[in-house]
């Protein structure tokens, strides 16, 4: 039935929405069949326009059902329709339930408490720091960390979350698993399949199409207990994530940033709306029910000296460029420069082109054995 | 009849002597150029018979052959109508041979028998072996920059036959008139705000480092850099003239003194061709925009827009300070010493706001930097990010410093790299840094933590060196090279385009 099920979800625009109701209408091998034969009225509903069941009617006579399912085996990529032993009990009776699961990695890892970290991929270095230690700190908590790998946040809180070693992350992605997407987060896309387990709805070969993000997102929503918007613009992913949580009761936090940060709009917009703030992984565990850990940071970067604690003073928490630093202390350009760049080698300031923005103080509390300890800079 | 007058053709910025034979016999009236003249060479024809009888001498009626000798080189512009006027003059005996014995020629004829100017004087004056030479009276200052021949400007035809005839004496060489107020370079007062980027000014100019600024539309990169050949010093004797050279071959404005003093400023287009940037042709190999910046400021505005392949062909140029031009038929090396200014935006969005704000994908914004390639990038010395200037600069802010007083500080720090045996602290070989510039304990951990992190490779590790020396002569500290000024240097010297903030990338991970 699987094969079958997978065929059917590797067809052209088969979202969620399509899959389920071609199945309302037959088995997945029946349906296959009638694909091939000649045309069904019932299925070329669900396809709405001719020419796309025309393309589906053209895909069954070629695909070769066997060989997609041998693909998918040798990949190690686990398949799992609704209703059988292997799928995500969470899954099971949420509203909008996947007919197929497929996962890389182990699906076992799938129980006890799971957090969503979730936010923009145009992120600031603040945001992507608040994402890496929540996402660190909640697995070391035990908690698993789920995110959609994309670029920004997302990344930033698996890293987080494999850098503690921890509780295994979970990774719901949009695409077939075998389209690593976004090509820069390879490392990290392999790190949490060997680690946790990644997620999806897409068999092998599926294009990162547009329309599979938002139904990701729903996934992501469906799979946390909490979900926490790091960052994000007053629209984009992470908004629709949360209503997704919303019509699923769950709860949802959001990290304030900067006022004037158009990156933390979204985030503001929902605090307005009454959600709980976020400022570190205990706010996340108290939402869970859980005791928060206590880790006292520790602050061991070198002393900034004068002229580094007056341009950190300047800066205060927003980012600034050199010309602002210079009119806000008075110092000489040439000052400035090397103060900057000082404070940017001991850690207490991140340069991104222009922009200068001051780091806050980096908890160090994971393990030393993560698997990708040295390589990141926290 | 036969007569032989010296003249000279120009190839590249270089002349080469020609004989001009004229032979006037008689037969049916022709009047034929041999000895391979181009078209503005052959219409010298119609010219040259216009303006003699607009100067009220007689047309010779007969055969009259002119032979441009050598007749192998091909002979381009129209630099040889006096030569050919005075050899059918001579060859009619209307003029006196001797009274043009070892006198040559060099310029373009109107119709009604005045005296033009044509390019490249310099070059051709200096390739002539002659006492004296006649010009249009706009090339006599740069005719007499060659400390060669006596230089004689008559304005028209009918004067110098006049002169030649014994019936008048040379006029006087015409006084040059007051320096354009144009050709004054803009000031640095001008500029309110945008102190890094003075400040980048600046140590381009002290140190001869090669500027990348970066910055959104309308920040103000092209007017700073527009003030940057007003920092630089005048020109040695020998650049003067190398320069003067190029412009008077490529035909551009030359300054009324005739010498090219000022630091001269190209800024093409970026749609401009390798050929247009390096120089090339196919007919006579001519300089291009990084020649005519002999001396000067090389100035790239949205350097990621050039082609490539253009962009790649500076890297020889901007080590070696020339630039060897080789065709089939031809070869020419003109010089090339520039300092070269890019400007480009930080992303093709133009980055408008702060971090976050900016709408190009990571992957975009990567795209946009590789239009850059390494090798190219690690030339520039300085790499300064430029904001638009706050509005209470513009109107508020008090005037910044002008040219005159930064020019005092890179003066200084020049005098300084000049005792060291070279023009500017960039052209310091890697071996003499060692013990011009020794680092402290400081600077050396500034150093390592930049290579460790691979924002540093070896070759860029010395020129941040030498530019952190440049700070130091500014600054007027001697060696040892402290913590601060290096951090100084490295902070002048940042990545051009901002990757998002993502140390778990591809890149960083070990395998």
């Amino acid at each position: 039935m699987e094969a079958w099920l997978v065929a059917l979800a590797s067809l052209p625009a088969v979202g969620p929405a399509r899959l389920r109701a071609m199945l309302a209408i037959d088995r997945p091998s029946e349906l296959w069949t009638s694909l091939q034969g000649p045309p069904s009225p019932e299925i070329a509903k669900v396809a709405g326009k001719r020419e796309l069941y025309e393309q589906w009617h053209r895909t069954a006579a070629d695909l070769d059902v066997a060989r997609l399912w041998t693909r998918h085996r040798e990949y190690g990529v686990g398949v799992a329709a609704l209703g059988t032993p292997g799928y995500p009990p969470v899954l099971c009776d949420d509203l909008d339930p996947p007919a197929v699961v497929f996962h890389k990695g182990d699906p076992q890892v799938v129980h006890g408490p799971r957090v969503a970290i979730v936010g923009t991929r145009r992120c600031t270095r603040y945001g992507s720091d608040v994402a890496f230690e929540l996402g660190r700190d909640l697995a070391l908590a035990g908690v698993g960390v789920v995110s959609g790998l994309a670029l920004g946040i997302d990344a930033a809180a698996h890293a987080g979350a494999l850098d503690a070693n921890a509780a295994p992350p979970v990774a719901v992605v949009g695409n077939g698993m075998d389209r690593v997407y976004p090509e820069r987060n390879r490392a990290l896309w392999r790190a949490v399949a060997d680690l946790g387990v990644l997620l999806g709805e897409a068999p092998l070969g599926a294009p990162p199409e547009r329309w599979r993000f938002p139904a990701r997102n729903r996934i992501i929503a469906a799979l946390a207990d909490v979900v926490v918007v790091v960052e994000s613009h007053a629209s984009g992913g992470a908004m629709h994530t949360v209503v997704e949580a919303a019509a699923r009761n769950r709860a949802v936090l959001a990290v304030p940033g900067p006022v004037r940060s158009s990156a933390s709009d979204g985030c503001h917009q929902l605090l307005a709306d009454g959600c709980a703030p976020c400022r570190d992984g205990d706010d996340v565990l108290l939402a869970l029910g859980m005791s928060g850990a206590e880790t006292a940071p520790v602050d061991s970067r070198p002393d900034p000296g004068t002229v580094g604690q007056r341009v950190l003073e300047a800066l205060g928490w927003q980012p600034a460029d050199a010309e602002q630093i210079k009119s806000r202390t008075g110092l000489t350009m040439v000052q400035v420069a090397g103060a900057v760049e000082e404070l940017r080698v001991a850690g207490w300031v991140a340069v991104s082109g222009r922009w200068i923005e001051r780091v806050g103080v980096p908890r160090r509390t994971g393990s030393d054995q993560g698997p990708l300890n040295g390589s990141v800079k926290g | 009849m036969l007569a032989t007058i010296p003249a000279s053709v120009l190839a590249g910025i270089t002349g080469h002597p020609v004989s001009v034979e004229v032979h006037v016999s008689c037969g049916l009236p022709t009047f034929t150029v041999v000895g391979l003249p181009d078209a503005a060479c052959r219409e010298a024809r119609d010219r040259v018979r216009a303006a003699l009888i607009s100067s009220g001498v007689t047309w010779p009626a007969g055969r009259i052959t002119v032979n441009l000798a050598p007749s192998g080189i091909r002979k381009e512009g129209p630099g040889l109508d006096l030569a050919i006027a005075m050899g059918v003059l001579v060859a009619d005996d209307q003029l006196p041979a001797e009274a043009l014995a070892d006198m040559a020629f060099l310029a373009e004829l109107g119709l009604d028998g005045r005296l033009r100017a044509v390019p490249g004087v310099l070059p051709q004056v200096r390739c002539m072996e002659t006492d004296a030479i006649v010009v249009a009276p706009e090339s006599a200052a740069e005719a007499a920059l060659a400390n060669g021949p006596m230089v004689r400007a008559p304005s028209t035809l009918q004067e110098l036959v006049s002169v030649l005839r014994g019936e008048d004496v040379w006029p006087d060489p015409p006084v040059p008139g007051p320096a354009n107020p144009l050709e004054e370079a803009a000031d640095l007062a001008d500029v309110r705000g945008q102190h890094m980027a003075r400040l980048g000014l600046e140590v381009a100019a002290a140190g001869g480092h090669h500027l990348l600024m970066i910055g959104p539309p309308g920040a103000g990169k092209t007017m700073l850099a527009r003030r940057l050949p007003g920092l630089l010093p005048p020109l040695d004797e020998a650049t003067a003239i190398e320069a003067t050279m190029v412009h008077s071959g490529v035909g551009l404005d030359l300054p009324s003194s005739g010498l090219i003093r000022r630091a001269p400023w190209q800024a093409p287009h970026h749609s401009a061709s390798m050929i247009a940037l390096v120089g090339g042709g196919s007919q006579a190999l001519r300089p291009g925009a990084i020649s005519c910046a002999h001396g000067g400021v090389l100035f790239l505005d949205e350097m990621g827009e050039f082609a490539p392949q253009a962009l790649e062909a500076l890297r020889q140029p901007l080590e070696e300070g020339v630039i060897r031009v080789n065709r089939a038929t031809a070869a020419a090396s003109f010089p090339a010493r520039f300092l070269l200014v890019g400007a480009m935006n930080p992303c093709p969005c133009g980055e408008l706001g702060q971090p976050g704000m900016c709408r190009c994908t990571p992957l975009a914004r990567l795209r946009y930097a590789r239009r850059l390639s390494g090798p190219l990038l690690d030339r520039f010395d300085l790499r300064i990010h430029v904001g638009r200037p706050e509005v209470s600069d513009l109107f508020d802010a008090p005037p910044g410093e002008s040219s005159t007083e930064v020019r005092e500080r890179v003066d200084r720090a020049r005098a300084v790299a000049r005792d060291r045996g070279v023009v500017s602290n960039s052209q310091l070989p890697d071996d003499a840094l060692d013990h011009l510039a020794p680092l402290d304990p400081e600077a050396k951990s500034l150093f390592s933590h930049a290579i460790a992190e691979g924002r540093l490779t070896a070759r860029g590790f010395q020129r941040v060196r030498r530019v952190a020396l440049t700070l130091a002569d500014l600054a007027g500290k001697g060696p040892p090279l402290t913590g601060g000024i290096v951090a100084q240097a490295l902070f002048m010297r940042t990545e051009p385009v901002t990757v998002a903030h993502d140390p778990w990338s591809l890149a960083n991970v070990r395998p």
